[in-house]
Parts: C-alpha cells; sequence; structure tokens
C-alpha cells in the first residue's frame, strides 16, 4: 500500500474498427496517476481522453477494442483480470462519473435503487443480509446524498431522476458513485452539462471529497480553466497521443507544445493576462491512417519541413513531458515576455 | 445545405437511385423481391401454367394424393381436392385473387390515405381535427372484426372484400402521410414555393408528395402482405370469394374436413400464401431498411 | 398520476366510443335484406303483423331516433334479442365471452412470457445465430396465416401424434361437478381442486392459444429487440456497467425495465389483434367462444348478436388501448399524463 502510484498506463492502444477503416483513438498512451492527486485530462473531443479511461475502465464497446497496453492498478494489470473480478472492481475500487447525470442516471428507476444496488454490489462491511442489510443500506445512502449536499436525503431516495435540478442530479451521480469509497475516482466532464455557477460548486464538491475520502481524482475536461484551478498535474491529449505533460502551474506558466499554447489562448477567462481570444483554427485529423509526422502539423502556427516526421515524448522540466520540436523555444520565449 | 434544399427534386432521385441500389445488394431482400414476381407472373399467366383446368371437378381423381406419395399422378402433382379437382391448379389461379385483391386494397387505400394525410397535414384547422377524429374511431376497430362485420353486412363479393379491407386500410398510410407532411411543409423549400405564390394542390402533390414518397412505399409493401392474409382469413371464413372460384384461404377451409386422410389438401394452398406473404415481407423489410434508415434496427 | 387526469382521459375516450357507435349503427342500418323478412322466416304472418313487428322493435322511426335508441340500450347492455336463440342477445353473449376471455388471455401470456426473453437474448447477442434464427422466425411468425397453422398443428398433435384433443375447451365427462366460479375453466378447475380436469383443460387451450398468440409473439420480439439495442446505447447503461454491477442486473433491470415501454404499448394494440384473431381460431379449434359464435351469427343472418359482439370487440379494444396508456405512465416515471 506504501506504492505511491496507484494507476500506472503504459503503452495504451485503443482501436475502433469501422467500415472506413481501423480508427485509432487512443495511440500508445501513457498515463500515472499517484496516490492522493488530482490529474487533469484536457483535449478536445475526439482527442481520446475519455477512451483512455473507458479502457482502463474495461468499458470499451465494440466495435473498440484494446489492442495494446498495461493498465496497472495496485500492481495488477487489470487487462489480465478475469471479467468478474474486473466487474467487481469497477465501482469498488475505481469508480466513474459521467458527462451529463441526465443520461447517466437510469429514467426508470429511483435515485435510492440506484444508490442501493451500488452499497448492494459492493460495500462488504454492510450486515449480510436481511432487514439489517437493508437499513444498513438505507443509512449509508442518506449519509451519500448528505455528503454531496442534497437536502432532507431521506425523504428523495423514493424520487426518479428527472425530479431533480441539474445540479441535483450531478450531486447524486457523484453520490452513487463514490458510495462505496473507490480508491480513484475518474469524472468525465462533470461540469460540461451544468451552469456556470453550479460548475464551481460541483468542482468544490469532487475536492472536498477527494480530500476526506483520501481518494485519487482524474478529472476529464477540455477546460484548461478547470485544470488550472482544481488539478496538481495536468496531462495534454490530441489525436490519440499524449502532447503535454506536467505539473500544472508549471505547464500553464510556459507551455511545451503550440497546442497547450492554443488551448491557453482559446480560454475565455479575464484571468489569464487580458489577452483576446484566440480559438484553434483547423480541426482533429481524421484518426484513420495517420501519416508518421505531427499530428497537429495542419494546425500549428509553427510547423515547417522538420515536424514531417514523428515526434516523441521528450523531458521538458522538473516533471515534465513534451511532444514538439520546438518545446525549449517555447519555454524561453515565455521565460522572457 | 442550401443547394439540397433548394433543389428537391433532384435530391429525391439520385437519393432513390443510391436506395434501390442498397435494395439491391441486400440478397435476401432482392431473391424475396424476385420470388413475388415469381408469384406475379404466375397469377398474370395462369392459364398457360396451370396443368389442368381448376374448375373441373373429377371425383374419380377425389382426394388424389400428391405425386411422390403413392397411388399420386403427374396429371395431379399436388394431388386433387374433394371433387377431384387439381390442387396445383387451382394454388395458380388462387394467386390472382390474392394478388388483384392485396394490390387493389393497397392501391385504394393509399390513395385515399395520400390525398387524406396531405389535406389533414397541410391545411391543418378543421380539415386535419375531422380526419384525424376519423382515424381515431376507425382505429378504435380491431381490423379483422372490422372487415368480418362489413362482410357479414354487404354479403360476400369481390368488390366488397376490397371495400371492407380498404375501409379501414387508408387510416395506415394517411397517418403516416400526415405525420411527413407536417414534417416537410416547414422545409425551406415548401415555403420558398409558398412565397413565390404557388397553389395549395400545387405544393401538396408536386412539392411535397414526392418527398415523402419513400415512407409511404415502404409502408405499403408491408401492409399488402397484412392484406393478403386478411383476405385469405376473410375467404376461410367463407366471407370471401365465393365457391367454385379458387382462393388460398377458401381451399384451406375445404380441407379441413380431410385431415386425418388426406392432409395435401389444406397444407399446399397454405404453405402459398406463408410463401407469398414472406418474400413481401422480407422484400418490403429490406425496402425499409435501404431507404428509412430511421427504422434501422 | 393524479385522478384528475385520469378522469380527463377516461373523457377523451367519450367521442371515440361515440364515433364508434355511430359507425356500427351505420353498418347495420345499411345491412341488405329486410331484418323482419329474417326474422320472419318461414313463418306466414299477415301485413298487419308484420307492421306490428316493425313497429315493436322501432324500425318505423327516423335514423336519428334509432341510433339514440340503439344507443341507449346499449349503455345498458341490452342489445335485443338473438332470434336464432330465442334469448336476449346480451346473455348469449356473456355466456360465451369467458371462454374467449381465456384464450385471449393465455394466448397473450405467451406471447409476452416467450417475446420478452427471446427479445433480450437476440439484442444482446446481435449479429450472432441466435440474433439471425430469432429474426428469421419473427419474420416467419408474422407470415404464418394462423388458420392454416392452427390446422398443421392440429394434423401433427391430435391427429398423427395423438396427444392433445382435436377440439373444445374440456372434455363433457370431466367437466362434471365443476362449480364455475370464474367461468375461466384453467382457473375454476384448480378451486375446485380438480387436477385432473385442469390437465385437460390445459390440453385444450394449448394449440388455440400458441397459435393466436404467434404472430403478437413475433411482433413483440421484434420490438423488444429493437427498443432492447436502443437502450443498451444508453449512458446510464455504461454508468451502470462503471458502477461494477453484474451483467444480469443490468440486463433484466436497468435496460429491460426502459426497453418494456415500446413493448408494452405495441403488446396492448397487438391485443386486438388477437380479438380479431379469436374468431379464425376459434372457427379452427372448435373453442366455445364468442368468435366462434359471431362467425356462426353471419351466417344465419343474426345481425343482432354480430352488432352486437362488434361493438363489444371495438369498446374492449378503445379501453385496452386507455389501459396501455396508464401502463406506459406507470413504467415510464418521466411522462405526466
Amino acid at each position: 500500500m506504501s506504492d505511491p502510484i496507484l494507476l500506472e498506463v503504459r503503452g495504451l492502444r485503443t482501436v475502433f474498427d469501422t467500415r472506413a477503416g481501423q480508427v485509432c483513438a487512443v495511440d500508445g498512451v501513457d498515463v500515472t496517476v499517484q496516490r492522493g492527486e488530482c490529474l487533469g485530462i484536457v483535449g478536445e473531443s475526439g482527442s481520446g481522453k475519455s477512451v483512455t479511461f473507458a479502457s482502463v475502465m474495461g468499458l470499451v464497446r465494440p466495435p473498440g477494442r484494446i489492442e495494446a497496453g498495461e493498465i496497472i492498478f495496485e500492481g495488477t494489470d487489470l487487462r489480465k483480470l478475469p471479467p468478474r473480478q474486473m466487474q467487481a472492481l469497477r465501482g469498488r475500487d475505481i469508480a466513474m462519473t459521467m458527462q451529463d447525470a441526465l443520461t447517466a442516471l437510469n429514467p426508470a428507476l429511483t435515485i435510492g435503487l440506484q444508490l442501493a444496488e451500488m452499497l448492494d454490489a459492493h460495500a462488504d462491511d454492510l450486515p449480510r443480509r436481511g432487514a439489517a442489510r437493508r437499513q444498513a443500506i438505507r443509512e449509508r445512502s442518506v449519509h451519500m446524498l448528505d455528503l454531496v449536499g442534497i437536502p432532507s436525503a431521506g425523504d428523495r431516495l423514493g424520487q426518479y431522476p428527472h425530479e431533480f435540478s441539474g445540479g441535483m442530479r450531478q450531486r447524486i451521480m457523484i453520490a452513487i458513485a463514490l458510495a462505496s469509497k473507490p480508491r480513484l475516482l475518474i469524472a468525465d466532464e462533470p461540469t460540461t452539462a451544468l451552469d456556470v455557477t453550479i460548475q464551481a460548486q460541483v468542482l468544490e464538491l469532487i475536492s472536498n471529497l477527494r480530500t476526506e475520502l483520501g481518494m485519487s481524482v482524474v478529472l476529464i475536461t477540455h477546460d484548461l480553466g478547470v485544470v488550472a484551478e482544481h488539478c496538481d498535474r495536468v496531462m495534454v491529449m490530441y489525436a490519440g497521443q499524449v502532447v503535454e505533460e506536467g505539473p500544472t502551474d508549471s505547464v500553464i506558466r510556459a507551455p511545451g507544445h503550440p497546442y497547450t499554447r492554443g488551448l491557453l489562448a482559446s480560454i475565455p477567462r479575464a484571468a489569464l493576462r487580458g489577452q483576446p481570444i484566440r480559438p484553434i483554427q483547423g480541426q482533429v485529423p481524421d484518426l484513420i491512417d495517420l501519416p508518421p509526422q505531427c499530428r497537429f502539423l495542419d494546425r500549428c502556427p509553427h510547423a515547417d519541413k522538420d515536424c514531417r516526421h514523428l515526434i516523441d515524448m521528450h523531458p521538458a522540466g522538473p516533471g515534465r513531458r513534451a511532444r514538439c520540436i520546438r518545446t525549449e523555444l517555447f519555454q524561453t520565449e515565455r521565460a522572457k515576455a | 445545405m442550401s443547394v439540397i434544399e433548394q433543389s428537391p427534386p433532384v435530391v429525391a432521385e439520385s437519393l432513390f437511385r443510391r436506395n434501390m441500389a442498397a435494395f439491391m445488394e441486400n440478397r435476401l431482400a432482392f431473391g424475396s423481391a424476385i420470388v413475388v414476381v415469381l408469384f406475379i407472373l404466375m397469377a398474370v399467366f395462369a392459364p398457360w401454367i396451370a396443368p389442368n383446368d381448376p374448375y373441373a371437378t373429377n371425383l374419380f381423381f377425389r382426394l388424389q394424393p400428391p405425386v411422390w406419395m403413392e397411388g399420386g399422378d403427374w396429371a395431379y402433382p399436388l394431388g386433387a381436392d374433394s371433387l377431384g379437382r387439381c390442387i396445383l391448379s387451382r394454388i395458380i389461379y388462387g394467386a390472382r385473387i390474392s394478388i388483384f385483391i392485396g394490390a387493389a386494397v393497397i392501391l385504394v387505400a393509399t390513395s385515399i390515405g395520400i390525398l387524406a394525410g396531405l389535406a389533414a397535414g397541410y391545411l391543418r384547422g378543421w380539415v386535419d381535427v375531422v380526419i384525424s377524429r376519423l382515424v381515431d374511431i376507425l382505429l378504435g376497430f380491431p381490423y379483422l372484426i372490422f372487415a368480418i362485420g362489413l362482410m357479414a353486412m354487404m354479403g360476400p363479393g369481390l368488390g366488397n372484400i376490397i371495400l371492407a379491407l380498404a375501409y379501414k386500410e387508408w387510416v395506415i398510410p394517411c397517418r403516416v402521410v400526415r405525420g411527413e407532411t407536417l414534417v416537410t411543409r416547414e422545409l425551406e423549400y415548401v415555403e420558398a414555393a409558398r412565397a413565390l405564390g404557388a397553389s395549395g394542390r400545387h405544393i401538396m402533390l408536386r412539392e411535397i408528395l414526392p418527398n415523402i414518397l419513400s415512407p409511404v412505399i415502404v409502408v405499403a409493401t408491408i401492409r399488402m402482405a397484412h392484406v393478403i392474409i386478411l383476405e385469405a382469413s376473410l375467404s376461410f371464413l367463407g366471407l370471401g370469394v365465393q365457391p367454385p372460384t379458387a382462393s388460398w384461404g377458401a381451399m384451406v377451409a375445404d380441407g379441413r374436413a380431410f385431415i386425418l386422410e388426406s392432409w395435401w389438401v389444406s397444407t399446399f394452398p397454405g404453405l402459398a400464401i406463408l410463401l407469398l406473404v414472406l418474400a413481401i415481407n422480407v422484400a418490403s423489410q429490406g425496402l425499409r431498411d435501404a431507404f428509412d434508415p430511421r427504422f434501422t434496427e | 398520476m393524479t385522478l384528475t387526469k385520469l378522469l380527463e382521459r377516461l373523457v377523451q375516450l367519450v367521442p371515440v366510443l361515440l364515433g364508434v357507435s355511430v359507425i356500427v349503427f351505420v353498418m347495420m342500418a345499411l345491412t341488405p335484406g329486410d331484418p323482419i323478412q329474417i326474422m320472419i322466416g318461414d313463418q306466414i304472418v299477415t301485413p298487419e303483423q308484420e307492421a306490428q313487428m316493425r313497429r315493436d322493435i322501432g324500425l318505423d322511426r327516423p335514423m336519428v331516433e334509432r341510433f339514440f335508441v340503439f344507443l341507449g340500450n346499449a349503455i345498458q347492455f341490452d342489445f335485443g334479442q338473438s332470434f336464432y336463440h330465442r334469448r336476449p342477445v346480451a346473455d348469449v353473449i356473456i355466456e360465451r365471452l369467458p371462454a374467449t376471455i381465456e384464450l385471449t388471455l393465455v394466448a397473450m401470456i405467451i406471447a409476452l412470457v416467450t417475446a420478452i426473453p427471446l427479445g433480450v437474448l437476440a439484442a444482446v447477442r446481435k449479429n450472432s445465430i441466435f440474433d439471425r434464427i430469432a429474426t428469421v422466425g419473427g419474420l416467419l411468425g408474422v407470415s404464418l396465416p394462423g388458420f392454416w397453422f392452427g390446422i398443421l398443428l392440429l394434423m401433427l398433435f391430435a391427429v398423427h401424434l395423438n396427444i392433445l384433443p382435436v377440439a373444445g375447451r374440456i372434455n363433457y365427462g370431466i367437466s362434471q361437478g365443476i362449480t364455475p366460479y370464474t367461468h375461466f375453466l384453467l382457473i375454476d378447475t384448480l378451486l375446485n381442486g380438480r387436477l385432473d380436469a385442469f390437465r385437460n383443460a390445459l390440453a385444450h387451450i394449448a394449440l388455440p392459444a400458441i397459435t393466436l398468440g404467434l404472430p403478437m409473439t413475433a411482433i413483440l420480439m421484434r420490438v423488444t429487440r429493437t427498443a432492447m439495442l436502443e437502450v443498451l446505447r444508453a449512458d446510464y447503461i455504461t454508468f451502470a456497467q462503471a458502477k461494477g454491477l453484474s451483467r444480469q442486473r443490468i440486463l433484466w433491470r436497468h435496460a429491460l425495465k426502459n426497453a418494456l415501454i415500446p413493448t408494452v404499448s405495441v403488446a396492448a394494440i397487438e391485443t386486438g389483434s388477437l380479438l380479431g384473431g379469436n374468431m379464425i381460431i376459434e372457427t379452427v379449434f372448435g373453442w366455445p367462444g364468442l368468435g366462434r359464435l359471431v362467425v356462426e351469427s353471419i351466417f344465419v343472418r343474426n345481425y343482432p348478436l354480430v352488432q352486437a359482439a362488434v361493438l363489444l370487440y371495438a369498446v374492449i379494444y378503445v379501453m385496452l388501448n386507455f389501459f396501455a396508456d396508464i401502463l406506459y405512465t406507470i413504467l415510464n416515471p418521466r411522462v405526466k399524463l
């Protein structure tokens, strides 16, 4: 248990076989999650950030499949785990919340049932069976809803998801995900579907619960601003690859990849030096039959002929790595400014 | 986008061609369509194909078994019925009744359904209220019961069967057309036509109708299979075309009395119904998959 | 769902039921042939007697007035005399109704119990051999003419194998001494503690119920399969998997409850076709129910009975759709009537 690394993904490759060809949604991704830390994963839709963690959870659906890589969670390779044990591990050790609680909660079942079945499946510290177990599950359910700030929780167990507001639903989903005290929470776009005011509350809630329950959090988002506020480390993904990673402060202060720079420039926040918003031009490339060259090439303002070959991740300062031949140039440029 | 919306007829045509191509690729559906065509040819050329006169009775050959059984004879390949009539010939002639009634009912019902549906969907207002109410009420009757009730009232006969089935059948295309019209009338090219001062009749028949035909055709083929079974059911009950006219449903009914010793009398005509209806169903499902991706499972 | 909403929906049924009665009435009024002549048959009556009969049943009144008399009587379940049975039509119908309802219910139960699991399995194993067989079976099921399939079953099971009876509801000898509490033989035999009679009744109902239920089974299987396929793509299924729930629970609890919503609607509509199918199936299997009675009545020109039965079927059908709507809202908590 003393191992500081909770999850280590090495060389993950997840592909989808489609009629047009093989789409390589995740191409050689490495991720490390430390105990107790909050890791931010940033990228636009199609960058492979969600598929990476669906792979970790073992929830890639056909026609998708994991083609290569190791997913080591607390010393065991999850890819080698038999399905039953993987099922038991999901929810108990690694939990996940989804982007939109309205679609993630089953509309036809009460939230009480959706909470209780999670506890029933995983909580080993409850009485074995009978009324005592039911009572304990109910108490734990109420406790979880209290924890995420649902008022008069006991009375609301019998209600259906549509009877709650958007923010409340998001809280309920978090309560369900955390019900069996997982060690890792994967929060996939936890705020995208919410109003701005509620976004802050939900992120605050996740941060607080992280400290309270002592778990690690992977925060998947397309909003670098959210990462800046809540994550210890950040990993930027583009077109199925990691393009930059490192401690959040350092990455934001001096990004080492033009894509990260572009993301920073497109954040609509006054806090970031009053510069004009500059959205990144162009689109994510088609992930079928990519040429062996920098994937950001078509959209990069700095690209030239030197970028027309495969580019590896390389060290870029303390705890940092980036996938660009001009990283140092960017960093010195930023240091001068 | 704007190009598509301004020139619907061209798009409709190329879409039709692409859909047909998709349909051809579905080998099972295409094969079934060929079976249906064969049945139609059989009906049309019945007098040249049938080995015997379907009405010629010959008590000497009464309940003769089919050719491959003991006592069978090539003169009556599928055997003979209780009056010594050639079962194969009667099945070949029976195809005429089934296909004619099926096609006639669908034709009448679809024409009425298109007109009523267009009127309800495009004109809205009281026209829509009246038509939709009528549709609701007719939907209140289980289909076969309504048809049986009508046949009981009107008495048997070819025209009456078509009438009895079409009476309710039009409701189905009507609902489809109305729904599609409600959507289509709001599209840009229809509004453009309206802005240019096109008459309501022109818009309904020339602008909207060509673009909603696909689902109508798909529904019509699916329903045709239904109508053929309904006709056979009515004939089976003795409420369809009257003897001695050969009709598959009536032939099955005739054989009921002899299932103890002569299974073939009932079995073969029923098999014909099954084959034709199955072929239509498979073909129409292929048509649906190719033409209307919304329904694709 | 509140009581007022329920009442509102009930009130909405009135115009439909009224329209249905108008059509049934007009259907009869337009019947060629004089009902009086039919009543008289071969008896010799004077013109005065004939006129008197005409007045007795109100045939000399204007159509509109006759309609309201018909409607008023129908509401009191008075459909006049069945000339053929020399008893009130209502009595004859009530006597035959239980057999028809019993057959319809058993057919419905067979359809639901087989179609739903098959549809679920076909969806789960999409494109497998099982799915293909189910699809072909489904197409076969809707293409089989019931009257013919019934005869084939009779030939096989009753004639050649001689393991099931050819016609009727129960053997006359066995039926003696059974008190008809409910008039449903399957229930009455059990209530009387007569297992032998129950088995006999079951043997009688098996073939007609299977034949009657077959098209409905095929249709419901298809609907369930399509609905399941759609539901299985939903986010809440992914979330349920992420919770680490068992496959069985996800399928039968999370997915099926949502997939059943369209299935139930279709089931109600299809029950209407069972009502129609009764006429055919009861004729094939000599089932002493209302359907066969109607068919027989047509041939003896017993029109009041046909009229009453058509109206009754239509009313039952409308009510079925009404109950389906209510069931729909119970299954689907999002819909408020």
